[in-house]
Order: C-alpha cells, then structure tokens, then sequence
C-alpha cells in the first residue's frame, strides 16, 4: 500500500487521563478508512490530532513523507488535510455559495474569482446546487452535512476526515451519504471515516480500524473486522469462561 | 426559506437610492439649520466609531471595552500636532491615527494572548493605564490638558464635512473589506470560529489585521471628535464612556452587520438630543432601551430585520448568479 499517511504511536493525555495511549496506522491513496470503537474510546481525539486542534504528548504524523506532527491547523488544511465536525458547523449567517467559496479561497489558496467557479461545481457535485443560494442557518441535517463536505472538497483535500457524518441521519439519507462518499473516493481523495452506524462501514469503507480503551484493537477488511472477537469483545465485552 | 437575491433593477435602485442619500448629504449645510448640520456631524462621527467597534466584536469576536485609547490618542495627536508644533489640523487627525496603530500594535503582543473576557478586561486596563500616565506626563499639559484653538477657526459645516469622510469612509472601508479576501474570513470566524481555523483561515493574523485598522479609524475619528469638543484632557479622553456609547449602537443596530452601527448611531445621537435637559436619566432612559432591545430582538434591529424577512441594505454578499452569467 501506497500510505498518504502515517500515524506512529500517537498518544495524548489530559492530566492523568490517558485518552489516546499509542496509536499507529497507516490510510492508503485512495482508500477509505472506518474508525469504529465505543464512546471514549478516543476516536474524535485522533481526528482532532490529525487537524491540527490538539497537540499529541507522543508519536509522530506522517503526511506525504512530510512529518507534520508540529503543524498548525491552518497549514494542514493548506497541506490538504479537511474535515467535517460531528455536530455541522456551517457559516450560517452565509449563503451555501459563500460557505463553499472559504474552503477554494483559504483551503486551496484560490483566487475568489476561481474560487467561485469551483464552488459551483462543488455545490453541484454535492447535491446542494438548487440550494447554493440558501443561507447555510436555513438548512437541514443531512444538507448541512453535505455542506461541510462540500467545503471541505472546495479546499482540494488530499485526506478527509469525517465525524460521524451519517449520525443521525435516516436510512435514505445515509445511503445519500454513501453516495457522496464514494464520489469523494472517486475523485482521488483518502478518507478516514468515524461512524456508528456498523453497516455504513461495512459498506462505505476498504477497510476497518477499531479503537478502544485510546489503542487500535484490529485493523483489517470490514467484514473480517466486525465478525471479529475483539471487537464483539469491545462492544459486547468478553464472555466469561 | 430561501434566500432571494435582489434582482438587477432593484440593485441598480438601490444603488440610486444611495447616490441620493450621499447627494443630501453633501449639500446639508447648504440647505439645513446649523443645528441638524451638528446632528449629522455627531451621527457620522460615531458612526464611524460603532463601524469600528463592531468590525472587532461583531466579526472576529474582539470584544473591546478599550476604544477609548484610541480615541484619546487621535484627539492628544491633534492637539499636540496644532497646539506644541503649530502644525496643519488635518495632518494632526492622520498622525492620530498612524499613532493609534503603532500604539495597537505594541498592546497587541500582550493582549492577544488573553482570551474572551480577559481581552475585554485588558483593554480596559490599557485605556485606564494611560489616562494616569497621561494625567502625569507634563508634555501633554498633565492633566489640565489642551484648548484645542485649531477649532476656533473651523465652522460647523467644516467639522461636518471632515465628519462626513470620516463617517463614510468608515462605512464604505467596512463594505470593501467585507468584499474581499479578508472579509470572507471575517464573515466566516463570525458565524464559527473553530470552523473558519480548520478551513485554513489564520485567526491570529486576521484578527490583528482588524484590531489595527480599527485603532487607525477609531483614532481618526477621535481627532475629529475633538475638533467639535476643543478641548482635551485625560480622564475625558479616555473614558470608557465612548466604549459604552460604541457598545450600545451596536446592540441597537445589530452585531455584525454592515447598517448595524449606521442605525445605532441614528438612534443614540438623536436620543442623547433629546435627552440632553435630563442629565440625570438620560444613561437610565438609554440603558432601559439597550435591555429591551436586547430582550425583544437581542440580534439588534437590522439582526431581527435580516433573520427574519432576510433584509439587506448594503449586501456584501457573493451571488452565485454572478459566476453563472458570467460563465
């Protein structure tokens, strides 16, 4: 596998609280890469680390063969690093437009008038086209979900980071997610992907990491990962001999 | 609901509208009584004033209780410029302001490092520190202060039309800005600040960026102000009476929007006017507004205006249209 990053034995803390103990994997070009695990098991830790927001006590983050470990969050995202929120954190007060037109401008360094254009595509691509004009406070769950997916694609991502972005959404808007998902493959970006939802990662991902307790516990094909003992074992906890 | 675009005629309306209003304007002096011309000076003033407050509260989430400073150093700027050094007026108002931003500019280092509450508070502090400092500094007549006797010879209508460029200029300068490359980033650290930093948007820079532009129009604007008042000291110049006066045009109007401060200005001068035999409950009368504006529309009137019918006077808004038609 052709690794467009490299995360090495991460690990942060918060006091005494070892929310991420040591963490390493490695997410393919083109791949894209579930994260499941129970609550706490440090999940949005690791995105916010991957982001930029927090700052790992140990390990390393390999972008490229750039060690990007003591990068700021603005030079990641310029790097190609974007990310979706698990609660949508739209610009609301701005139009679809305008939101996506941030992510060409500052994410990808674009000039407005280029920016633009993109943004019309994106919007297009993403499925808000009719709404583009819509201001982004007006908009529902799964369109604000498709929003900061389409910000994040305006900035020309080389990673995604996604956060729950089928949480909370019904059967038919996770299989638009898919969709999306799949399109956002099909454009050559890699994806790490933190979901809930069991079956949109069997079917939405190439493969599998489970973390639990702040530590990969297996990382493998989907189907392999959830039919795994570990995971009935994280999930279920261990049956008693 | 969706956002209607206004359509090109009624753009091109609006734009007439405005050319209009300026045209009035500009020929006040000519036709009003002397007295409506100071009201329009005094509206100008603070509105460039309140244009500049809530270009740091209402969009980068400065919230400042420290304007004074500003307006303090922009008003000792003139009267030392014309009174020590017998230099011409204007050039004193444009020292005002370069003073205030090399002045932003140094506070900012320790300043910006206090987060939320504690800015507002440093601020504050700063703006307090140099009145006593100024209140002990012989240079600058300690605390008896200047007549400013460079105003004795400028009319009413002089004054407005200084006021005039100031107040427009303030408007005009907050529409490009919110037009450009560093407008987008503002508009989107307004609505969300953690979001607009993983788009790649620097906070640290942009938001020096407006402190200083603030510092540098705030001052300007001070240096007129006190071509109207003619006299300066200390405790006055830096009293965080002009902050709470800039706080609430900006509640009135509405937190970040461009017609906001506009509105508030309207409304607090023309208040004050009417107020001005009842010293006594005037900051009572102006403060019971301020809480019921908060408590009935707390985004302010054009906030309301906006949120609900979707009302913009001065749009600085990107329109997708534009993108289509010209493709």
């Amino acid at each position: 596998m052709n690794a467009v990053l490299k995360v090495e034995n991460i690990g942060i803390s918060f006091g005494s609280n070892d929310v991420l103990k040591s963490l390493s994997f490695e997410l393919g070009e083109n791949e894209v890469l579930g994260v499941i695990g129970p609550n706490g098991a440090g999940k949005t830790v690791m995105l916010n680390i991957l982001t930029g927001i927090l700052k790992p006590t140990k390990g390393s983050i390999i972008f490229q063969g750039k060690n990007i470990t003591d990068r700021t969050i603005t030079e990641r995202c310029r790097m190609g690093f974007g990310r979706t929120f698990q609660v949508p954190r739209p610009f609301e007060k701005m139009t679809v437009f305008e939101n996506v037109i941030v992510g060409g401008v500052y994410g990808d360094q674009l000039r407005e008038k280029d920016a633009k254009r993109r943004a019309l595509e994106v919007t297009e691509i993403i499925g808000l086209g009719d709404k583009k004009d819509w201001f982004a406070g007006k908009l529902g769950l799964l369109d604000r979900k498709r929003l900061e997916i389409a910000r994040a694609l305006a900035s020309n991502p080389k990673v995604l980071l996604f956060d729950e972005v089928a949480g909370g959404l019904t059967e038919s808007e996770v299989s638009d997610i898919l969709g999306i998902v799949r399109m956002v493959k099909e454009q050559g970006v890699s994806v790490v992907w933190i979901e809930h939802v069991l079956k949109t990662m069997r079917e939405g991902t190439d493969r599998v990491l489970c973390l639990a307790e702040g530590r990969n516990v297996i990382c493998g094909l989907p189907d392999e990962v959830m039919e795994s003992k570990e995971v009935h074992e994280v999930y279920l906890g261990a049956e008693e001999e | 609901m969706q956002f209607n675009f206004n359509e090109d005629s009624r753009s091109k309306f609006k734009w007439g509208i405005l050319v209009l209003l300026l045209a009035i304007l500009c020929t006040l002096p000519l036709w009003a009584p002397e007295y409506f011309v100071m009201v329009f000076m005094l509206i100008f003033l603070y509105m460039a004033l309140g244009q500049m407050w809530n270009l740091l509260a209402g969009y980068t989430g400065l919230v400042s209780l420290g304007q004074q400073i500003f307006i303090g150093l922009g008003g000792y700027s003139l009267a030392v410029i014309t009174e020590l050094y017998d230099l011409p007026m204007l050039l004193g108002l444009f020292v005002g302001g370069v003073i205030s931003v090399i002045f932003a500019l140094v506070i900012s280092q320790p300043i910006f490092k206090m987060r939320g509450v504690y800015f507002t508070i440093g601020t504050w502090i700063a703006a307090e520190a140099l009145a006593v400092f100024f209140s002990n500094w012989t240079y600058v007549r300690s605390g008896q202060g200047f007549n400013i006797t460079a105003s004795y010879d400028l009319t009413t209508v002089d004054i407005y039309y200084i006021a005039l460029v100031v107040g427009i200029g303030s408007v005009a300068l907050v529409y490009f800005l919110l037009r450009s490359r560093l407008g987008l980033a503002l508009m989107a650290m307004r609505d969300n600040e953690s979001a607009a930093e993983t788009m790649g948007i620097e906070l640290y820079k942009t938001k020096l960026k407006c402190f200083l532009i603030s510092a540098f129009v705030t001052g300007v604007a001070g240096g007129a102000l006190y071509l109207s008042i003619a006299y300066i000291q200390p405790f006055a110049a830096y009293s965080i009476d002009w902050t709470v006066a800039m706080v609430f045009m900006v509640i009135i109007g509405g937190i970040g929007t461009l017609e906001g401060p506009i509105i508030g200005a309207v409304v607090y001068v023309v208040l004050k006017q009417f107020l001005y035999d009842y010293p006594g409950i005037s900051m009572i009368i102006l403060g019971v507004l301020a809480v019921a504006i908060i408590l009935i529309a707390p985004k302010g009137i054009m906030g309301t205006l906006h949120d609900r019918y979707g009302i913009e006077f001065l749009s600085a808004r990107r329109r997708s249209k534009d993108v289509e038609s010209a493709a």
